[in-house]
């Protein structure tokens, strides 16, 4: 039922905001070409000479650039883990939870996090952990040895996970709630007749209830595979934890802006974006094969 | 709480470049002086009024909690930019203003953009930089003919070092400050209260400082029943160091200079190996050995257990529970106010200890110059910046300028010309006013130290008998907190500099060569890595043989050929 | 549901209450150490004693601030730019949502269309030719370089979830219009836009929270403190600089400066709308994401 004369409207809308995005996102594009160049600021984009693919050459050499790239998926592949499951389980506690007015309250104040900023939090969580923090206070009690989080690269991965988690899952849980609360009560009650008690309701009602919703976060989140979180490693690492914990786009700040190296951030920026495209991509197949959705 | 960023920086400036149609069009070749009415060669009036006004727009560092400039009063208009208008007939405008965290940034995309203002004031990689992409003018000619004769005592002062920093291919490209070289020695700061209470004396040697240190850590000298003191304060987390290096030689706080000079050792600086060939420091045998050292340290707690990942290393200082830290003389400007503000018990001493085998205190010393004024190439009155600051540092002397009506931060351009004796001369100066063997008058004269003659009126408002002892108890900071912090870092401070024979070591260079542009941060990247490790006991200490290899044969030989043929020159 | 009393349900009962009360404490406590921070003696901050309760309790910070008119001028203008931007932001993409919502038989050019936004989102050339652009088209130090390159940046994925919103709302409601002789701009306006409140909520909350945390490009498109948006201020203030790169003189100035205290309160005027904000728009915004992101 396509009406023609309904498409020209169609353009006449898009048309303030795909200028908007050109002028601001697609016209700086030209940026890209530094990449493959020897830039020199004095001459420009135009005056600079060619490198051909040098900079990607001494990209792939960078021991660095392997690590990097390794970190980043580790870290992002347990942050998407995460994320899908902790903001599910806290969903079905909260579910189970009878008193509307705590419920309430719980729901909105554990996102509050997500709306504050990592330069703030992140002090936050390394006095936490700080050697004579609350953790380690709590430890001692506990008879354990008191021990410096922040310093071990093999915790370092699980700590940036763990914090983000805290400060993200009230999000999801929203989302998770919102599919509970979409399930057939009359389910429930048929369950209970048949002398069903909690665990089984959960296990046949309420788990099949919220399966779609959790195959679609995780599938959406696919596209995140390579954004492990700057803001946030970058208030918590030291180079203790260089070896674990430097990400894409920590390692390209420090080497774009301590060095001034424009060519090899951008290379390595160029890379990101590809990589992101292709995830995305994929999710958008993906998506479309398992649950016959189309993300966009 | 501390440096923030947010994940656009990364791909974003990281990812720099220009259009030149849009950055500065094709400019004139420089080599101006265009001033009507004099030579091209010759000497020029240093402080020459113009006759038309002329406009400068610069880029300025303004702090926005800074509120010191009387009311009415703004960075564009204040006694000093008057005082400018009034002397040389120039307008002053700001390109851009940043505060000090932002300001690197800010020049970064100013020099990645090829949008530079008139003049700048940079440091020496962004000086490198900027020469490098052919934005500067060539100020030779400039400094030769218009540089007053206190400025080019000052600089010749520095032996060629600072003439060095700003030489490329034989060309002059910006107008180097000078600071005092007391910034560059560290020093042992230590609580003589705790040495007192625990009957101790300062100590001399590694062995005397591993004694203190354990005493501190284990017999509760804050006195309250737990063991929660620090023997010895390390790097904080971030921008912390352990030592200083070649490019940022001097003004390291709580990193572990003066023990690595204890060992002879001295990473992160060029040296000469004995044959004349250069050699990296951190490479050496000694430098392991001092490693070694720290690791011991470290392992038996004596050293700061949460050193590279505390946010804040002042924070045990002020808070009265770290013994030991090592930093230059300026303390009082540092963590020491506020310590001795939550606690007017809290003496910190300063000695130039530990010494090394010899019995000697070797330290590493800084370039004299850190902060470069450049001007931008088609600027068509480049004497300008030159003239500021000569007529700023003639009403520096003359004292025309008020303090109180906005700090000397606010003068466009400045950078400090300091003798490079400033600090052991202040702090002679006034003991012998102390003493009463002088007085304030005899030290009319000397007009290149320019905090003197308050620093001679205020002390005795702040230090009381006896002269010769310089603990807590003889202060008396409520007085003048201003007047305190700088008098004591002049004196606590600056007594171990006075009263020790030392011989600092120099680097061989304190810039970087063209191969160091593209490498270097990956390198100091592993040995950051690798040094943190070893002393921190997750990396056994042999791997410190493998960093040497690894070092060499990642650009580190290379580099080492290109040192080589930059001192030569 | 069914309500069981006995004793193992009312355990389960207590012990979730327990848990999620605790876990929902750890959300309010970084918005808490800042308050007990701003309210704490400088000294007292500087020392890191301050933890759960003021130390040396006075309200000197908020005296203070009163009489500073650089934060409560960066104040108003991240006010205009929270306005501005969400308001433009809603508009552009409710005009945008609506075609890209149409199938591919009612509007052949969708599928092009959306892969172009994707790009647009992923693909970026830099700072520098960013900065070049806004400075050719003369907005350096205007509001409008915050609210429309910024904007641009978060435009793409609200439409996404707009788009989403709209195509799972029943297809009757375009029969029913058609039936009707309604054009395009009417069922936008009459149909859609009235159902569309929960998600365009939703992506006016991301916009706010946007618009109000972000402070990179008052960094770079500003040249002068006067015109920095509130983040970018108080950005200022955490960062810490290295002594390094400062002569002596300078580090005195700024440790004359330094005022964690100070700091501490301002933050936390800054944490203050968007905490003021978001509990009123919950409702909505619920909705709107589940809607948006979940087909049932």
């Amino acid at each position: 039922m396509r009406i023609k004369s309904f498409e020209k409207h169609y353009y006449l809308m898009l048309l303030p905001g795909y200028l908007w995005l050109t002028v601001f996102t697609i016209v700086p594009m030209f940026g890209i070409v530094i990449a493959f160049q020897h830039f020199n600021p004095g001459k420009g984009v135009f005056g600079s000479e060619w490198a051909g693919l040098e900079h990607f050459k001494y990209m792939f050499v960078l021991k660095d650039t392997r690590e990097v790239f390794f970190n980043t998926l580790i870290i992002a592949v347990l942050k998407i883990i995460a994320h899908l499951i902790v903001p599910l389980v806290f969903a079905l506690m909260l579910n189970e939870l009878r008193r509307i007015v705590v419920k309430r309250w719980i729901q909105t104040i554990v996102y509050l996090p997500h709306f504050l900023s990592w330069v703030i939090l992140g002090g936050i969580v390394l006095d936490l952990f700080s050697y004579n923090g609350p953790v380690n206070q709590l430890g001692a009690m506990l008879g354990f040895k008191p021990t410096l989080f922040f310093a071990q690269a093999e915790l370092f991965p699980w700590l940036v996970v763990g914090s983000d988690v805290w400060k993200e899952f009230g999000f999801n849980t929203i989302i998770y709630l919102a599919a509970l609360t979409g399930i057939n009560p009359a389910l429930y009650e048929a369950a209970g007749m048949d002398g069903a008690g909690r665990w089984q309701s959960l296990w046949h009602i309420t788990l099949p209830g919220i399966r779609t919703t959790a195959v679609l976060l995780a599938v959406l989140s696919l596209g995140n595979v390579l954004n492990a979180g700057f803001d946030q490693i970058f208030n918590l690492y030291n180079p203790l934890v260089y070896s674990t914990g430097d990400i894409i786009d920590t390692w390209v700040y420090r080497t774009g802006l301590l060095n001034l190296q424009y060519e090899l951030a951008t290379a390595v920026g160029l890379l990101k974006s590809l990589i992101g495209f292709i995830l995305i991509s994929v999710s958008y197949y993906l998506a479309y094969r398992l649950i016959n959705y189309r993300i966009f | 709480m501390k440096r923030k960023v947010n994940v656009m920086w990364t791909l974003l400036l990281a990812s720099a470049l220009t259009l030149s149609a849009c950055g500065g069009a094709e400019e004139p070749a420089e080599e101006a002086g265009s001033e009507a009415g004099t030579q091209e060669t010759g000497p020029a009036d240093p402080y020459g009024k113009y006759e038309e006004p002329v406009t400068i727009s610069i880029g300025m560092q303004v702090d926005p909690t800074d509120k010191d400039l009387p009311q009415g009063d703004t960075p564009l208009d204040n006694q000093y930019t008057r005082q400018i208008k009034e002397a040389l007939n120039v307008d002053v405008e700001h390109a851009f203003t940043a505060s000090a965290a932002n300001m690197r940034q800010k020049i970064s995309l100013a020099i990645a953009s090829n949008d530079l203002p008139d003049a700048l004031v940079v440091n020496a990689v962004e000086l490198r930089q900027m020469v490098a992409a052919g934005q500067l003018a060539d100020l030779t000619q400039i400094y030769e003919r218009y540089a007053s004769p206190e400025i080019k005592d000052i600089i010749d002062k520095t032996e060629g070092a600072a003439l060095k920093s700003v030489t490329f291919d034989g060309k002059m490209y910006a107008i180097p400050g000078v600071q005092a070289d007391a910034d560059g020695v560290h020093i042992m700061w230590i609580r003589q209260d705790w040495l007192d209470k625990l009957k101790l004396e300062p100590p001399k040697t590694m062995e005397d400082l591993e004694k203190v240190a354990r005493a501190f850590v284990e017999e509760d000298p804050d006195g309250n029943g737990t063991a929660d003191t620090i023997g010895i304060s390390g790097p904080q987390s971030g921008d912390g160091k352990m030592y200083a290096n070649f490019l940022e030689s001097k003004n390291n706080l709580y990193g572990f200079d003066a023990i690595f000079s204890a060992y002879d050792a001295f990473p992160g600086f060029w040296l000469d190996d004995g044959n004349g060939s250069p050699v990296y420091g951190s490479i050496l045998p000694e430098t392991k050995e001092a490693l070694a050292g720290l690791r011991d340290l470290y392992s038996k707690g004596l050293i700061d257990p949460e050193m590279a990942v505390r946010e804040a290393s002042d924070e045990p200082v002020i808070n009265g529970k770290s013994g030991i830290f090592f930093a230059p003389w300026w303390m009082g400007y540092g963590p020491l106010t506020n310590a001795v503000k939550n606690d007017a018990e809290a003496n910190w001493q300063a000695y130039a200890l530990p010494l090394n085998a010899d019995g000697a205190f070797k330290p590493h010393a800084a370039t004299p110059s850190t902060e470069f004024v450049v001007v931008r190439k088609g600027y068509e009155h480049p004497e300008v910046p030159m003239k500021m600051l000569n007529n700023l540092f003639k009403n520096e002397m003359e004292n025309t300028f008020d303090p109180s009506k906005g700090g000397p931060g606010f003068y466009p351009l400045r950078v400090v010309f300091a003798p490079s004796d400033e600090i052991e001369f202040t702090n002679k100066a006034i003991k012998e006013v102390l003493a009463g063997a002088k007085t304030k008058e005899d030290y009319a004269e000397d007009r290149p130290y320019k905090l003197l003659p308050s620093d001679l009126e205020n002390i005795k408002k702040i230090k009381q008998e006896p002269y010769d002892d310089w603990n807590i108890g003889t202060w008396t900071p409520d007085a003048d907190w201003g007047a305190w912090t700088r008098a004591y870092s002049i004196m606590v401070g600056g007594n171990p500099l006075v009263e020790t024979e030392m011989e600092g070591v120099k680097s061989l260079i304190y810039e970087q060569t063209p191969l160091m542009e593209s490498r270097w941060v990956n390198l100091k990247k592993m040995e950051d890595e690798m040094f943190l490790k070893i002393v921190m006991g997750v990396a056994p200490i042999d791997t410190f043989d493998q960093f040497v290899e690894d070092w060499k044969r990642q650009g580190g030989d290379q580099i080492t050929q290109e040192v080589a043929e930059a001192i030569k020159q | 549901m069914i309500r069981d009393k006995t004793w193992g349900s009312r355990l389960t009962d207590i012990v979730l209450m327990v848990v999620l009360i605790g876990i929902t404490l750890t959300c309010i406590l970084p918005i808490w150490y800042t308050f007990a921070l701003s309210l704490s003696s400088n000294s007292a901050a500087a020392a890191g004693q301050v933890w759960l309760w003021p130390v040396g309790f006075n309200f000197n910070a908020y005296t203070q601030i009163l009489k500073d008119t650089q934060f409560f001028g960066s104040f108003w203008i991240s006010v205009q730019r929270v306005v501005l931007g969400a308001t433009l932001n809603f508009v552009v993409v409710l005009l945008m949502a609506y075609p890209l919502s149409r199938s591919s038989r009612q509007f052949r050019a969708r599928g092009v269309l959306m892969w172009i936004l994707v790009f647009c989102m992923l693909f970026n050339g830099g700072l520098i030719p960013l900065y070049l652009t806004v400075k050719g088209l003369g907005m350096l130090n205007s509001i409008w370089a915050l609210v429309l390159v910024g904007g641009a940046q978060t435009l793409v994925f609200n439409i996404i979830l707009t788009v989403n919103f709209f195509r799972n709302l029943p297809k009757e409601l375009d029969e029913a219009a058609l039936v009707d002789g309604a054009g395009p701009w009417y069922s936008l306006l009459r149909i859609y836009l009235p159902l569309a409140v929960p998600v365009l909520a939703t992506v006016t909350l991301f916009s706010i929270v946007y618009h109000w945390n972000e402070f990179l490009y008052g960094l770079i498109f500003m040249t002068r403190e006067q015109y920095y948006p509130l983040q970018t201020y108080i950005q200022q203030l955490v960062v810490s600089v290295d002594p390094a790169t400062m002569s002596e003189d300078q580090y005195r100035r700024l440790s004359e400066l330094s005022n964690r205290t100070l700091d501490a309160a301002k933050i936390f005027i800054a944490m203050l709308p968007i905490m003021v904000v978001y509990p009123f728009l919950q409702r909505y915004f619920i909705h709107g994401i589940t809607l948006g992101s979940v087909k049932e």
